[in-house]
């Protein structure tokens, strides 16, 4: 091959390739404009709709794993027949450990990530529970009404008292298919501790709803003294 | 082919399943005379199939916390033995699905969900759920030492167990997160849609097939004897 020959091979190849780049130039800026606007966003803290990172993931799981080792006295509780003493047991943790979670990763579906996280366990312990998972969904809809954004600490301690106290409806439907419906069985539980008067599901959802909110102001006292500690870092 | 082995340990989701229905099964179930011989025969079976271990760490709870609620149940039914019997079923059918669920290994379990293509999110924080628990009873017991070496005095007092054992603890946590964390972003995990390949695939084996037969067997007898 002559040496004009192979220029002339060059120059095409050197134009194709100048070519095809123009033609891609266009996607490519539309790319690092959608890039650069994700990398805004990401650093942007009021916006509410930011992807999730590994380390929110890693940290709401630990906490998720935090909560389950609390509440390992579950199946034991659900088998006593009083109204709401699951709630009542584990209220507590159940409100703590949340709130911490929504004060370290302040996003949108971070309570919906901990409630599937915690469902896919509860679902072995208590397969009712396991709908905990859309109390969870109800309970950050919630927040979004009032508040729109878990950047207020208050926000963060309304999810936590709302969470556990939502599943009490669930709790009612359980005691009426396990225990009312099967028979003999229903006076023996209502003799023993009243689970089917008014007052009672009252008393109990009124005491389970004040626990969850002790529970979350604890939750955000903590995390205020590790932000303040330097400790709790975005 | 891999299908037509007997393997010694069941297939990660039909051992949850396996657990599921064997507790919802107990729950609903658990007035019914015949069910004391499904839940003996689901041990035995259960032992047969791998989960020996894991059934003989819940015997003893079981023995203990079913005894107690079999007790108050009679006590509170007046004598009723029906009743007594059927808490024991419920607790019975509760610990044995513990077993089940227990005898699965985290990282089988992330396995066979990411074969299913279950969500990276979800079988990283499950992964890391289920091995993060023993763990933290490390940390626990870490942050009572501190304590004690402190001379900071008992857990039981509100204001010291804020402050000299939550506060420490969940700082605690959040060091070992962010150091996870990173570990985890070093190790290729991402969150995004990119490629993975599972370095050990979990096959179901006929074993397991067998599993469920002899546990849906069961209850059917239940239901029509």
């Amino acid at each position: 091959m002559s040496y004009e020959q192979q220029s002339a091979d060059v120059a095409a190849l050197i134009e194709n390739t100048r070519e095809i780049e123009m033609e891609l130039a266009p996607k490519r800026a539309a790319l690092q404009e959608k890039l650069k606007k994700r990398e805004a966003r990401e650093k942007d803290e009021s916006k509410m709709f930011r992807r999730f990172k590994i380390k929110d993931i890693v940290f709401l799981a630990i906490i998720t794993a935090c909560t389950l080792l609390t509440s390992a006295i579950m199946p034991l509780l659900i088998h006593v027949p009083v109204f709401g003493i699951i709630q009542l047991g584990l209220g507590l943790q159940f409100s703590i450990f949340p709130v911490i979670g929504l004060m370290k990763v302040r996003k949108a579906g971070s309570m919906t990530i901990m409630g599937v996280f915690i469902a896919l366990f509860l679902v072995m312990m208590f397969p009712p529970m396991a709908l905990i998972a859309v109390c969870a969904v109800v309970v950050e809809l919630l927040v979004f009404l009032f508040f729109r954004s878990y950047k207020n600490d208050w926000a963060c301690v309304m999810a936590g008292t709302l969470y556990m106290p939502l599943t009490v409806p669930l709790l009612y439907l359980y005691y009426n298919v396990n225990y009312t419906v099967t028979g003999a069985e229903n006076e023996a539980v209502s003799m023993f501790l009243g689970g089917t008067d008014p007052w009672v599901i009252v008393g109990m959802t009124v005491a389970i709803l004040a626990l969850c909110f002790v529970g979350s102001v604890v939750g955000m006292l903590i995390s205020r003294e590790l932000k303040k500690a330097g400790v709790l870092k975005k | 082919m891999s299908f037509f082995k007997f393997k010694s340990k069941l297939y990660p989701l039909v051992a949850i399943f396996g657990s599921l229905f064997l507790i919802i099964f107990g729950l609903v179930l658990a007035r019914n005379e015949n069910l004391p011989w499904y839940l003996l025969g689901a041990f035995v079976w259960l032992c047969l199939f791998g989960c020996a271990k894991g059934c003989l760490k819940v015997l003893i709870p079981f023995i203990i916390f079913g005894g107690a609620f079999a007790g108050i149940a009679y006590a509170s039914a007046g004598g009723d033995t029906a009743a007594a019997v059927s808490m024991l079923n419920r607790f019975g059918a509760l610990f044995l699905g513990a077993a089940l669920s227990m005898s699965v290994a985290a990282v089988r379990m992330t396995r066979s969900l990411s074969e299913v293509h279950m969500p990276r999110a979800i079988t990283l924080g499950m992964l890391i759920s289920m091995s993060f628990v023993p763990m933290l009873k490390g940390e626990v017991g870490r942050v009572r030492e501190a304590m004690r070496t402190r001379g900071a005095g008992s857990v039981l007092n509100p204001k010291i167990l804020y402050r000299a054992f939550l506060v420490p603890f969940v700082m605690r946590l959040v060091n070992i997160s962010d150091t996870l964390a990173l570990s985890v972003e070093t190790r290729g995990f991402t969150l995004g849609p990119s490629l993975y390949t599972i370095y050990k695939k979990e096959y179901p084996a006929l074993s397991d097939v067998l599993f469920l037969l002899g546990l849906l067997a069961g209850a059917v007898l239940v239901i029509v004897l």
